[in-house]
C-alpha cells in the first residue's frame, strides 16, 4: 500500500467476530496471522535492538523506563514480560525483584527469545529469569501467578487481542497489574502528519538499509495504524475484567501506557 | 508550575531521562572506585530522594548482582520500594554535606526523613569513601603527558574563572551599592542599628526622667 492511500484504512468492524483479522492493512485469515507475524520477527530479530534505537532515536528506552516506574515493582515480585522480545524490560525487572523474585520472559517468536536470552546471559543476568515460548492468547501459566504483567510493543501483533487480555487477567494475582506499552494515536494533528510521513516514507527505508528488510518495517507502520487508539484499548481492558484502568500518553500520544488492575 | 507545562514535562519524560543519565554516570564512577564492599552491605536497599527543585522522586537501588555488567546501582522514579525516603532541597543537601548537621536540619524542617536512616547513612558513607584517582583514570585513556597538560589547563581555567567571578562580584557590588545606591553596606546597617539603639536608650532615659519629675511635682 502506498503512502497516498494509507489513510483509507480497511474496515475494522467486520474482522473481530469472523475468521479474518489484519496483517498491517491486509485482511487475512486469523490462522495465518501468527505465521506471518512470526516471519516478520524471525527476519528482524538480530537487528531488533539497533533498529529500535534508530527508529525511535533512543526514546524507546525512556518509554520502557516510564513503564518500569509505573509498575510499582517490589523485591520478591513475580513478573511476566510478555512479548518481551530482546528483554529490555526483563533486564531491569530482574535486578529490581532481586533473588527472591522471578521474571518470566515470554515471546511467541523463538528467534526473538533466543536473541533476548543471549543478550541477558551476556549481561550476566541469569539468576531469576525463566524463558518461555508462549502465545499471549493461551498463556501456559497457572491462574493467579504474577504480580505484574507487561506487554511492550507486542499487543498489536496478537491475533485476538481480547482473548490475550483475558488470558493475562487469568494469570495475574488479585491485586496484580497489567501494563500495556504500545504505539497509539498522536494527540495533535500536526504530530500525526509528521509521524505518518516518517512512518511510511523514512521508516521502511531505514529498515531496508539496516535490517535489509523494508517490508517488515512497512508492516510495522501499518500495524501501528491498525492498532486500537487509547480510549478503545482502555475499553478493551475494561471488557477483559480489569479495574481502575487508565492510560498515559507519552511523546504526544505516539506511545501510550495503559494500566489495569485485577482485584 | 502550570498544568500544561507539567504535562509537557511528563510527556518528555524528564524524570526518566535524568534517571537514565544519573544511572550511567554513577555506575561509571562506582566502577572506578572500590565501592563494592560498601554496596554489598547495602544489599538491594533503596534510598528515595525527593528534591523540592525537581518535584519528582529519584530512587537509588543497589542491585542483587553487583559487579555484573557494570551495573551496581539502578536509578528510577519508583517510590513503592523505598527503605528510606528523604524529602529536601538541593541547598539543604549541600549544607548536610558541609556541616554534618543532620539533626539541626530536621529540627528546622529542612529535611524530612522517613524509614531506616541507617540506609541513608550507608549511601552517604559510600559516596564519601569513594577514592578515585581521576588523573590516573584519565591517563589510562589519553596518556600521561596529555593528562598533565589537561590538568594544568584545567587549573589555569579554574583560576581564571575564580578571578573573573570575584571581579564580577566586586564590580557588581560597587555598581549597586555606591553608584546606584540600591542597597546599603553591612557597616551602614550596623551604624543605623547603633543609632537606633542610642535613640532608644535616650528615649528610655527621658521617659524615666519625666516619670521622676511627675512624681516629685505630685509630692
Amino acid at each position: 500500500m502506498s503512502a497516498t492511500d494509507k489513510n483509507q484504512l480497511p474496515d475494522t468492524a467486520h474482522t473481530s467476530a469472523d475468521s479474518t483479522t489484519h496483517f498491517g492493512y491486509q485482511t487475512i485469515d486469523k490462522e495465518d496471522k501468527v505465521s506471518m507475524v512470526a516471519g516478520v520477527f524471525h527476519s528482524v530479530a538480530k537487528q531488533y535492538d539497533i533498529m529500535n534505537d534508530l527508529m525511535s532515536f533512543g526514546i524507546h528506552r525512556l518509554w520502557k523506563r516510564f513503564t518500569i516506574d509505573a509498575s510499582g515493582v517490589r523485591p520478591g515480585n513475580n513478573v511476566l514480560d510478555l512479548a518481551g522480545g530482546t528483554g529490555d524490560l526483563t533486564a531491569k525487572f530482574s535486578q529490581l525483584v532481586g533473588k527472591q523474585g522471578k521474571v518470566v520472559l515470554a515471546d511467541i517468536n523463538s528467534s526473538m527469545l533466543n536473541v533476548g536470552r543471549d543478550k541477558l546471559r551476556d549481561k550476566g543476568l541469569v539468576q531469576n529469569i525463566d524463558y518461555v515460548q508462549a502465545n499471549a492468547q493461551y498463556l501456559p501459566f497457572e491462574d493467579n501467578s504474577f504480580d505484574i504483567v507487561t506487554i511492550a510493543f507486542g499487543l498489536r501483533n496478537v491475533t485476538d487481542k481480547d482473548m490475550a487480555l483475558r488470558s493475562i487477567y487469568r494469570v495475574l494475582k488479585p491485586g496484580g497489574r497489567l501494563l500495556v506499552l504500545e504505539f497509539s494515536k498522536p494527540e495533535h494533528e500536526l504530530i500525526n502528519k509528521a509521524y505518518d510521513f516518517y512512518s511510511f516514507n523514512i521508516l521502511p527505508k531505514i529498515g531496508e538499509l539496516v535490517a535489509k528488510d523494508g517490508d517488515s518495517y512497512q508492516y510495522l507502520a501499518e500495524s501501528i495504524r491498525m492498532h486500537p487508539d487509547q480510549e478503545t484499548l482502555k475499553t478493551m481492558l475494561d471488557n477483559a475484567g480489569f479495574e481502575q484502568t487508565s492510560f498515559k500518553n507519552l511523546t504526544g500520544g505516539v506511545v501510550a501506557l495503559h494500566k489495569g488492575y485485577k482485584f | 508550575m502550570t498544568a500544561p507545562f507539567a504535562n509537557i514535562k511528563k510527556q518528555l519524560m524528564f524524570p526518566q531521562a535524568l534517571a537514565a543519565s544519573l544511572e550511567i554516570i554513577i555506575n561509571q564512577v562506582l566502577s572506578l572506585g572500590s565501592a563494592n564492599s560498601s554496596l554489598e552491605k547495602l544489599g538491594q536497599k533503596t534510598l528515595t530522594l525527593t528534591l523540592a527543585e525537581l518535584g519528582f522522586p529519584l530512587s537509588f537501588t543497589v542491585t542483587s548482582d553487583i559487579g555484573v555488567n557494570n551495573k551496581a546501582l539502578l536509578v528510577s522514579s519508583l517510590t513503592e520500594r523505598a527503605d528510606c525516603t528523604i524529602n529536601t532541597s538541593i541547598t539543604t543537601l549541600r549544607e548536610l554535606q558541609a556541616k554534618q548537621q543532620l539533626t539541626e536540619l530536621i529540627k528546622q524542617d529542612k529535611l524530612d526523613v522517613t524509614g531506616d536512616i541507617k540506609v541513608a547513612q550507608k549511601f552517604a558513607n559510600m559516596a564519601q569513601n569513594l577514592d578515585i584517582d581521576w588523573q590516573s583514570e584519565l591517563a589510562n585513556h589519553i596518556g600521561d603527558v596529555a593528562t598533565h597538560k589537561l590538568m594544568q589547563l584545567g587549573k589555569t581555567i579554574a583560576a581564571k574563572f575564580n578571578f573573573a567571578a570575584t571581579q564580577i562580584q566586586a564590580d557588581a557590588s560597587e555598581y549597586v551599592v555606591h553608584e546606584q545606591r540600591l542597597v546599603i553596606t553591612k557597616n551602614q546597617i550596623e551604624h543605623f542599628n547603633q543609632a537606633v539603639n542610642d535613640v532608644s536608650k535616650d528615649v528610655m532615659a527621658l521617659e524615666a526622667r519625666i516619670a521622676r519629675l511627675n512624681k516629685s511635682s505630685n509630692n
